[in-house]
């Protein structure tokens, strides 16, 4: 397969998951709109929606504060933020577009289609507020749509692991984002379990991934603790959106493209070690090491398997 | 003018059941057959985008139900015709980058070739594959009278419209199939194995296993980026982009998931100058450094070969008949349309004077800019040409105006006639010429109006040539 | 005359070039104007390949290099016997139509000014080259020699309109103004020997321009003059973009690029 193509289907993959994580995180901030504005008010909730999203930056570089207007704009609509959820399907729809005939007709249909009725659904209107629960279904809808056609449609070969290995590369760095942008409420040190703000603190969290009832089903309807939750988030093979079970799919798909291709490569040595060794964790190992430092040196580590990745399937650079 | 329907209000035998057809659509059927082929061509993704358009906005090109057909009879004249042309101007590019025999036997001025921007000075003296400059060769058709059909003129670097062409059928054979039990229509589905098999036949002198062909585009952004990915669909090939191929030591590659990939054929959809910034424009982004360099080395083949264009020239298309005769031997069997060359002096008097009852052109435009219709043109754009012809005759060619032959289409909800040419696609490979039975036809959607470009209001037809 | 050459170009890289490509038109023009002793091209990296002669009779070579971080360096060194032809470009290796070259580039485009030039230089003069010499003291006289006044994109006509340039503009005025009378020419690349007392010298540039019955004659506007035995030809084209003697690409490389040129020309026996 040509590099390009593989990087156009990877792109693609990750884009429309992007897309998804970026509806869900909507959905947060809707629910935040909801409560009544008390005490201290949930600004800072918006700005770390901000911050989830990696786009916080482009954001200040055009409005100067806080709204959720400006911020419902920014994420759904805005053609100037390469990530808004416009872009989003834009840009994976233009990534298939170029290997039209990499994917089966379904899946472009079901691309195509998104695109072609993106104006119609991906409306502003002056009452965004009340017409979001709306778009937000959409875009899950649309979301759903693309990658069931995929799922159920693409021939299981190395188009097919690429296009998988976007998703999962996307999902591992939104949910690593996550838990580190709000990783000082997972902290021991606060030990108060049960009070209103912080259950509603995790329960966002929780929400934010689509995982809420999904935690609930996974550990009962006993007090959620902080180790529950990086267990859930981090460690728990039935979580479709934990870190391992993205380390897991990535894992299996570059050792795929290796059996494929009949030839090594650095990422899937490096992806396998990394799997292992998450394997081995558990919550208080976490803990000991620091849910920090632990993040950050999954991100860095993650980073150089797409790198190593990047220059033997795309660049064809490897060294 | 002629329509190709009637004669003294009579319909045409061959059109007869196409007509009543036609006739007994109810008219809530053609308005739902019409969205049903526009919902087709969305899905299956058929756009161009338009040029001189900053935010190149895709649009699909207007199609139109009512087919254009042409007899058995007419089209073996037509097919001959553009196979003799095809070749003869093969004959010529491959002469003037040689010795340059037509010039010392002075049929056409040196002036005209040398002096001329699209003569690649760095072909001269290489020996192409096969000797086949231009593999592809669009015609530009139209029809005068009962027995006339004229060419307007060759393309001879990369024609576009093929893609229509099979995709227009497609669709008719989707939305009426009954019509394709009642009428014997030649298939126009060979195309690509068509070009594939051309193409290689073409392998360069360094490849000495089953050629790998690519087809080279742009980009996505192009207007013509749908029918490049059509291609490379239908004929199994990779649709490559400058920045998947490279050249290490004079041999070209693909950059693959597996590794670098020989490449011997490149169909190359990018303009001479962006194909390799060593060799030409230095500013191009699109091309590949030291291609044209494996090119000579004979690692690659290049279709259609660097300097092709000189044949697209409007002024040298003036001389195909002379062409024809020199090279082949033969009469033409299809007639060009009367030119006026403005670097002539006589010639440049005669066009500025009747300027109001010519087409005038720039001799390298194409897809119907730079062009002025006298008859349809206010004084003041009439001025305009003229100062241009006086700055720079050599630039532009006239020619009388043409009552293109017509065609019916469902306008709303009923026929209406509007302007029709045709474009058939000749492939000239290593001892093989081929040319399916069929062709674009493109329509001037406008009433009256005669320019059938996609890009200026014209659509496209479905075409078909009666197996009888 | 009998001249030793050294020609060294150098470039440095500050970061990895994935794919570097230097194509070398390096080789002298074979002709009666010089006999070629020896001549050889050699680098510091990379291994220099053959490629082939083009129409104008370049012997045209390439280096490829993958991953390349550092210091390139062509150098190419020869002896050659040169022959002072009153300017008459004799015995040239090449399959071009003269004609070719009266065609415009962008940095040889006609404007007001070679239009006067043209006018000035066609008053009295019998044949076409003297006219072509009176072309070649006009265009001398347009412009100043101001070394680094212009750059490598500089057009005949922003040069005229300031009225200063280099060798190269000075050859692109003349290229436009004989072109705009129907001269073939063209712009030629080369080595001059001046009289520096060091041997330390620069790379030149001058022009032909085709005389019916003469054929290709080569006027030094910088100079004045038509050239003689001190002028060693290597590479010409439609201008000085057309006709350089290295021409480099280097794919997906954003970092910097560092370029130094030397030539050393001393007469020998």
């Amino acid at each position: 397969m040509l590099s390009r193509t593989a990087e156009n289907l990877f792109w693609s993959a990750r884009y429309i998951e992007r897309a998804d994580s970026l509806a869900r995180l909507l959905e947060v901030g809707y629910r935040i709109s909801l409560i009544p504005n008390t005490e201290r008010g949930y600004t800072n909730e918006w700005e770390s929606i901000l911050e989830t999203s990696g786009i916080k930056s482009e954001y200040f570089k055009k409005y100067k504060t806080i709204s959720k207007e400006n911020i419902i704009f920014f994420l759904l609509f805005d053609t100037e933020n390469s990530s808004s959820v416009k872009n989003c399907i834009k840009t994976a729809r233009e990534n298939i577009r170029m290997v039209r005939t990499a994917v089966t007709l379904e899946v472009w249909n079901a691309i195509n289609s998104s695109y072609h009725e993106l104006d119609k659904n991906l409306k502003d209107t002056k009452n965004i507020l009340k017409e979001l629960p709306e778009i937000i279904e959409w875009i899950k809808k649309q979301v759903n749509l693309i990658r069931g056609t995929i799922l159920n449609t693409q021939l299981i070969n190395d188009g097919y692991d690429f296009l998988i290995l976007g998703t999962y590369f996307e999902r591992a760095d939104f949910t690593a984002r996550i838990i580190n942008v709000k990783y000082f409420i997972l902290l021991p040190s606060i030990n108060y379990v049960g009070g209103d703000i912080d259950n509603f603190q995790w329960s966002l969290m929780l929400r934010s991934i689509s995982s809420f009832r999904a935690f609930k089903w996974a550990y009962g309807e006993q007090e959620i603790t902080y180790t529950k939750i990086i267990d859930f988030l981090i460690l728990n093979m039935t979580c479709p959106r934990s870190l391992i079970f993205s380390i897991e799919k990535i894992n299996h798909h570059l050792g795929r493209l290796s059996k494929f291709y009949k030839q090594t490569s650095t990422s899937n040595k490096k992806m396998t070690l990394m799997y292992k060794k998450i394997k081995n964790l558990n919550a208080h190992k976490i803990t000991d090491i620091g849910l920090h430092e632990f993040l950050k040196s999954f991100i860095e580590e993650i980073n150089f398997v797409y790198k190593k990745f990047e220059q033997k399937y795309f660049f064809g650079s490897e060294t | 003018m002629y329509n190709e329907v009637y004669k003294n209000s009579k319909v045409r035998k061959f059109y007869n059941q196409i007509y009543d057809w036609a006739k007994s659509l109810p008219e809530n059927v053609i308005v739902k057959k019409k969205n049903e082929a526009e919902n087709l061509f969305k899905k299956i993704g058929i756009t161009f985008s338009v040029y001189n358009n900053f935010d190149s906005t895709e649009r699909l090109i207007p199609f139109d139900m009512f087919p254009r057909i042409i007899s058995s009879t007419e089209w073996k004249k037509i097919k001959k015709g553009v196979i003799q042309r095809a070749l003869a101007v093969n004959a010529f590019l491959n002469d003037i980058y040689n010795s340059g025999e037509i010039v010392k036997a002075k049929l056409i001025p040196e002036n005209l070739i040398y002096k001329n921007p699209a003569y690649e000075i760095k072909m001269i003296g290489f020996k192409v594959p096969k000797r086949i400059y231009s593999p592809i060769i669009g015609s530009d058709i139209v029809r005068i009278n009962e027995k006339t059909f004229k060419v307007l003129e060759d393309n001879c670097r990369t024609p576009s419209g093929v893609s229509y062409m099979i995709e227009n059928r497609e669709i008719m054979m989707r939305m009426f199939p009954e019509l394709f039990e009642k009428l014997k229509i030649e298939t126009v589905e060979n195309y690509p194995n068509y070009l594939l098999d051309v193409l290689k036949s073409l392998a360069p002198k360094k490849c000495n296993k089953e050629p790998k062909v690519v087809i080279l585009t742009p980009g996505s952004l192009n207007s013509a980026y749908y029918e490049h990915s059509f291609l490379a669909d239908l004929m199994g090939v990779e649709l490559v982009q400058g920045n998947d191929l490279f050249v290490d030591e004079s041999v070209t590659y693909m950059k693959t998931t597996r590794g670098p990939e020989k490449v011997d054929i490149i169909y190359r959809r990018i303009d001479d100058k962006f194909i390799d910034p060593i060799t030409f424009d230095s500013s191009s982004l699109i091309g590949i450094p030291g291609l044209f360099d494996s090119y000579k080395s004979g690692n690659v083949n290049i279709c259609s070969a660097p300097g092709s264009g000189i044949a697209d020239d409007k002024a040298i298309y003036s001389y195909i008949p002379e062409i024809i005769k020199f090279y082949l031997g033969e009469e033409p069997i299809l007639e060009n349309v009367k030119t006026w060359r403005c670097c002539e002096e006589d010639a440049k008097k005669y066009v500025l004077n009747n300027l109001s009852k010519l087409v005038v052109k720039e001799v390298h435009g194409s897809g119907g800019y730079g062009l002025l219709i006298g008859s349809k043109s206010s004084k003041k754009e009439i001025e305009i040409f003229r100062k241009k012809i006086l700055l720079n005759p050599a630039n532009y060619i006239a020619q009388p105006i043409l009552e293109l032959s017509s065609v019916p289409i469902f306008d709303k909800k009923k026929l209406s006639p509007r302007h029709v040419d045709l474009r058939p696609f000749c492939l000239v490979g290593a001892n093989k010429t081929k040319l399916v039975d069929g062709g674009l036809t493109r329509v001037a959607l406008n009433q009256g109006s005669l320019v059938v470009n996609s890009s200026q209001g014209g659509g496209v037809k479905d075409t078909w040539v009666l197996n009888e | 005359m009998k001249v030793k050459i050294t020609h060294s170009t150098t470039y440095q890289y500050n970061s990895t070039v994935p794919r570097l490509i230097q194509c070398l038109k390096l080789y002298p023009s074979v002709c009666d104007n010089q006999e070629i002793i020896e001549w050889k091209t050699f680098s510091n990296n990379g291994k220099i390949l053959e490629s082939h002669t083009d129409a104008l009779g370049h012997r045209i070579q390439n280096i490829f290099i993958n991953n390349f971080n550092g210091q390139l360096k062509i150098t190419s060194r020869g002896i050659l016997k040169t022959k002072d032809l009153s300017g008459v470009v004799k015995g040239l290796k090449e399959k071009v139509n003269p004609l070719c070259f009266l065609r415009e580039t962008d940095l040889t485009r006609p404007c007001k000014n070679i239009e006067k030039i043209s006018k000035n230089s066609k008053k009295n003069n019998k044949s076409q080259i003297e006219f072509a010499h009176k072309l070649n003291l006009i265009v001398s006289n347009s412009i100043n020699y101001t070394s680094g006044s212009t750059t490598t994109s500089t057009s005949s006509k922003e040069a005229l309109k300031q009225k200063k340039g280099v060798c190269q503009d000075f050859a692109h005025i003349l290229i436009s103004a004989a072109r705009f009378n129907q001269l073939p020419a063209r712009y030629v690349n080369g080595f001059l020997l001046e009289e520096t007392g060091s041997g330390v010298n620069t790379t030149h540039a001058w022009v032909e321009i085709f005389i019916n019955n003469l054929g290709w004659v080569a006027f030094d506007p910088s100079h004045k003059k038509c050239i003689d035995d001190k002028y060693i030809r290597i590479s010409t084209g439609f201008d000085f973009k057309d006709a350089s003697i290295i021409k480099g690409v280097k794919n997906n490389y954003n970092g910097d690029e560092f370029l130094e040129t030397k030539v050393n020309i001393e007469t020998c026996q």
